[in-house]
């Protein structure tokens, strides 16, 4: 696994915020690492807890597979269920969160090519985002700004879509664990930007168009 | 961001590093999918019902072909609804009817038909209800709060659990 806290010493990453991503993952490393140790041991409270931490990811990577909610609902827990089975293989948090991605979505592309009750790719529309209505400033300006990343997004490709839906759940010390099953490529540092995300800078009118690799 | 720390590619670069602008993009991403397609809120806990099972052989039944659970949970409260699960070894029906005092009775068949235990687990209690079918594989549960409910077949012996996907009653 690449190091990458490893460079976070060189003080124009410290500004860029690199120093807490890596007290994150000490952070979250050790409490993900004590609960599945308790969690082995039969807590169902420590199981519990990582269950209702990490199956909003596994939701959101079944449903970008393009599942009902029914089907996405039966994706999680037959994952949930191998994991039981998996529970003293895996020890730290990358490691779970790299076996619950890859699991989910190879679950899910099963289900799918099963063919049961899909959803059409358009299915999913920003209608479905509960309307405000007349609210505060604020919510407003928050409504703006979804629709305007819902409308970037919708212009990239089907694969970008999933990816980036994916990576977006994914707890930040676990990226490089996932990086690789995903496709995101993995520079020395940790993972890199990679291209959906570099499309959806320029389409957000982030970076300067045509500098696109 | 002031500059760029890769001395040679520019700030858009797919391959330089996840900057600020990308985690907050993220964040960003993130909270727009929460908003637009939530992952409904009792399904960890309906999860976790199961894995204290701690049964790794629970075999978990799906919605027959050609059904649709939120469908027929939207059709009302008022009508009879019925609804059948498949498994690999087991096929459940249970018809669901309004009790009219706010609660609803439950009326199941298995196939093939046996005698075996059945548990319904509700929302509304943390123990689950007991009942057993007989030799032609029916049961019932006469009195069920409404709410999300998760029916459990566990054969005596070595056969294996068979548990629904919850519903709504």
């Amino acid at each position: 696994m690449p190091e990458r806290g490893r460079t976070t010493g060189r003080a124009d990453q410290q500004d860029h915020g690199q120093v807490p991503a890596q007290a994150g993952r000490q952070e979250r490393g050790e409490r993900v690492a004590e609960l599945l140790e308790a969690a082995r041991a039969g807590s169902d409270e420590a199981l519990g807890r990582i269950v209702a931490e990490h199956s909003p990811l596994l939701w959101h990577v079944a449903r970008a597979a393009g599942l009902s909610s029914g089907d996405a609902e039966d994706v999680l827990q037959t994952v949930w269920l191998r994991l039981l089975a998996h529970l003293d293989d895996i020890r730290t948090s990358a490691a779970l969160t790299g076996w619950l991605v890859v699991t989910a979505r190879r679950e899910a592309w099963r289900v799918r090519a099963a063919g049961r009750r899909q959803v059409p790719a358009e299915g999913e529309a920003l209608d479905t985002l509960p309307d405000q209505g007349a609210g505060p400033q604020e919510q407003v300006l928050i409504e703006d700004q979804r629709r305007t990343l819902w409308v970037a997004i919708a212009q990239l490709s089907a694969r970008c879509q999933e990816l980036l839906r994916i990576v977006a759940f994914v707890p930040r010390p676990d990226y490089s664990a996932v990086a690789a099953e995903l496709g995101m490529p993995v520079g020395s540092v940790g993972p890199t930007r990679g291209r959906c995300l570099a499309k959806l800078r320029i389409l957000l009118g982030l970076d300067p168009e045509g500098s696109l690799i | 961001m002031t500059s760029s720390s890769s001395s040679s590619s520019s700030s858009s670069s797919a391959d330089a590093p996840l900057d600020d602008l990308d985690l907050g993009l993220l964040d960003r991403v993130r909270e727009m999918y929460q908003a637009a397609d939530p992952m409904p809120e009792d399904l960890p806990e309906r999860i976790c019902y199961l894995l204290a099972l701690r049964d790794l052989e629970v075999e978990v039944a799906r919605l027959a072909a050609g059904q649709d659970l939120l469908a027929s949970a939207a059709r009302g409260t008022e009508q009879s609804r019925t609804i059948t699960f498949d498994s690999d070894s087991l096929t459940i029906m249970i018809r669901i009817d309004a009790n009219g005092d706010g609660t609803v009775r439950v009326d199941g068949w298995l196939a093939p038909a046996q005698r075996v235990g059945i548990e319904l687990k509700t929302s509304a209690s943390a123990d689950a209800l007991s009942a057993s079918s007989d030799e032609q594989g029916r049961f019932a549960f006469a009195r069920v709060p409404r709410g999300t409910a998760q029916l459990m077949v566990r054969p005596e012996g070595q056969g294996r659990s068979v548990v629904t996907p919850a519903l709504v009653l």
